[in-house]
């Protein structure tokens, strides 16, 4: 095998997870629900955890089921805490303890358990390196037809993501498309947690649509710089994890952060935008 | 004057009658024992018999570096008369602040209520020179999976038996006795595994992590490459490649994976190199069917055996 062949799914993967996320990252920055993503991932890996201890392969559909429905459950909870105008309570605070307290109950059951539950513990480690060729197509099909729900929808989904006041004022129901916007969002963070891992996750989501903030205000402009910021830094990632000797995925994250650094600079030299 | 001698033998009364008390508490009382791994609880069950009972801090399907402390640990520990651990650092990620919670003197590190079980152990991996940091996760005192040599078991048991004479006098002949057993046992099973291993002495695998050297070299087999060198750090490409390529040329037909860890590393250079990725046990209580230290050896080698191939033993 050369390193081609070793490095290319890892590289095809990263590009079809920049797809989704930059743009799903969009609507996760102007919602101010960064943390979004590693809460439902956690709340996945609780579904798994229970599923396995029920008796169930961990890699089997039902484990995936299991999860997806708890995915669900995450959804909900999120799409009834919209910030709270009363007590002012902002959302980012539900997710946080949704996260915490996902993580520890994990904890709980799997402290519970009489058989082996100790690789639970790496589930949210991924390794974008051992990705095959069949998982990547399955996650490619899923993907698109998330992309392709949210295109159809897309002047919903926007509209509340940008400005939820007006989307409230229209009469629209905030609350059902943001239960469908966190269980699509779910269904995507789950696949691509499995895969890549949380940190790698994290960072195909926010940094393209941050790195784009900087530069753009108009959606597709800002879509487009995600969507180029996010393959080069794959490749320079993957490339630069294989001319080091370093493990990809954290390469890839660190790559992130120097392109990051790097435009901030270039945008400070730039003179600054009228708007 | 009455009264005065009264008062004066109460304290020899008292005395008396606690030293009374506690002796018949402890013709009564069995040895508590509280070991790091079940493996030391396993061959101390079969050493003891009646006269002990042990506790082990990690469960055998738990990776044994990383053990979440419970508040139980503590209350064991406080009441234990004897701590066996596997040494060699094993436990120093978790057991020293455990210990000195216990407030129990006896089970220090050179007190009479300690035994490190590694001491007399044939110790594999042990670096020649001095270590740095340069030369990444190696381990100071060699490597500390030794019991998952049955020899290293037998060094185990004896030492186990000595120390519970030591403690327990009265228990000597037994233990003499149930030491004497364990060992026939040991004899009859070593010869029947080496006959069940013939076909495959030689055999290179690869393994996940290197936890496998004492068991490799009891029977036969020859680790050439580790697949994840650093717990919980995926690999490196250019580690990953030289992995896969090692196994396509030299025809390594497993990789051994400890069940604490997620297969999916493993897996996926399984699905490119045409090897099968197998869990091996390493300690007792992994699973279910390896109740003693004589049944992690049967079941993990039926398993390697079948993967391996041959006709389940």
């Amino acid at each position: 095998m050369t390193v081609f062949e070793l490095l290319l799914p890892a590289f095809v993967a990263a590009l079809i997870l920049t797809g989704i996320h930059a743009y799903l990252g969009v609507h996760v920055v102007e919602r101010g629900v960064i943390f979004v993503d590693l809460s439902l991932a956690q709340i996945a890996a609780l579904g798994t955890t229970v599923a396995y201890l029920l008796g169930y392969d961990l890699h089997s559909t039902a484990a995936y089921l299991c999860s997806l429905s708890f995915t669900f459950l995450g959804a909900g909870v999120f799409a009834m805490t919209r910030v709270h105008h009363k007590t002012r309570i902002p959302q980012e605070a539900i997710i946080g303890i949704v996260y915490a307290v996902a993580a520890a109950v994990s904890m709980l059951v799997m402290s519970k358990a009489t058989q082996e539950t100790e690789h639970l513990k790496h589930m949210l480690v991924g390794n974008i390196l051992s990705v095959s060729w069949p998982e990547i197509a399955k996650t490619a099909l899923l993907y698109a037809l998330v992309g392709a729900f949210h295109f159809i929808f897309r002047h919903r989904f926007l509209l509340i993501s940008m400005n939820g006041e007006e989307a409230e004022r229209r009469g629209w129901n905030v609350r059902f498309w943001d239960f469908l916007f966190y269980v699509s969002f779910g269904v995507v963070v789950t696949s691509s947690v499995a895969i890549a891992g949380v940190l790698l996750v994290f960072c195909f989501l926010i940094v393209p649509s941050v790195a784009a903030m900087l530069f753009a205000e108009r959606l597709w402009t800002r879509l487009a710089i995600g969507w180029s910021l996010g393959a080069v830094v794959s490749a320079a990632g993957v490339m630069l994890s294989f001319e080091l000797d370093l493990p990809t995925g954290a390469a890839i994250v660190a790559t992130f952060g120097a392109a990051l650094l790097l435009l901030a600079g270039v945008r400070l030299l730039l003179p600054r935008r009228t708007a | 004057m009455h009264t005065a001698i009264r008062v004066r033998s109460l304290p020899v009364y008292l005395f008396a009658l606690l030293l009374a008390v506690c002796w018949s508490a402890r013709a009564e009382a069995r040895l508590r024992v509280v070991t790091t791994l079940e493996d030391l609880a396993a061959i101390t069950r079969s050493v003891g018999g009646e006269r002990v009972e042990a506790f082990s801090l990690a469960k055998g399907y738990q990776d044994p570096h990383f053990v979440d402390a419970k508040p139980s640990f503590v209350l064991q520990l406080s009441r234990a008369d004897l701590l066996i651990v596997a040494g060699l650092e094993l436990e120093v990620g978790y057991l020293p602040p455990l210990l000195d919670q216990s407030r129990n003197a006896k089970l220090q590190p050179g007190n009479s209520g300690y035994l490190d079980a590694s001491v007399g152990c044939e110790i594999l991996g042990q670096p020649t020179r001095a270590v740095t940091r340069a030369m990444g996760d190696v381990h100071p005192y060699g490597n500390p999976h030794y019991w998952t040599d049955p020899e290293n078991g037998r060094v185990i048991a004896r030492a186990v038996a000595a120390k519970l004479s030591a403690l327990d006098p009265e228990g000597t002949a037994v233990y003499a006795k149930n030491l004497a057993a364990f060992e026939a046992r040991l004899d009859a099973k070593l010869q029947e595994w080496a006959a069940w291993m013939k076909p495959y002495v030689g055999t290179q695998v690869v393994t996940f992590h290197d936890s496998w050297p004492n068991f490799a070299h009891r029977f036969g087999l020859e680790i050439i490459g580790h697949v994840e060198p650093k717990p919980g750090i995926p690999p490196s490409p250019s580690h990953t490649l030289a992995t896969i390529n090692l196994i396509r040329e030299q025809r390594v037909p497993v990789i051994l994976v400890e069940p604490y860890f997620d297969t999916k590393t493993p897996k996926s250079i399984a699905e490119r190199t045409g090897a099968k990725v197998v869990t091996l046990y390493p300690s007792v209580g992994g699973t279910d069917g390896i109740e003693d230290y004589f049944d992690l050896f049967d079941f993990d080698l039926k398993v390697l055996i079948e993967a391996l191939g041959g006709d389940r033993p």
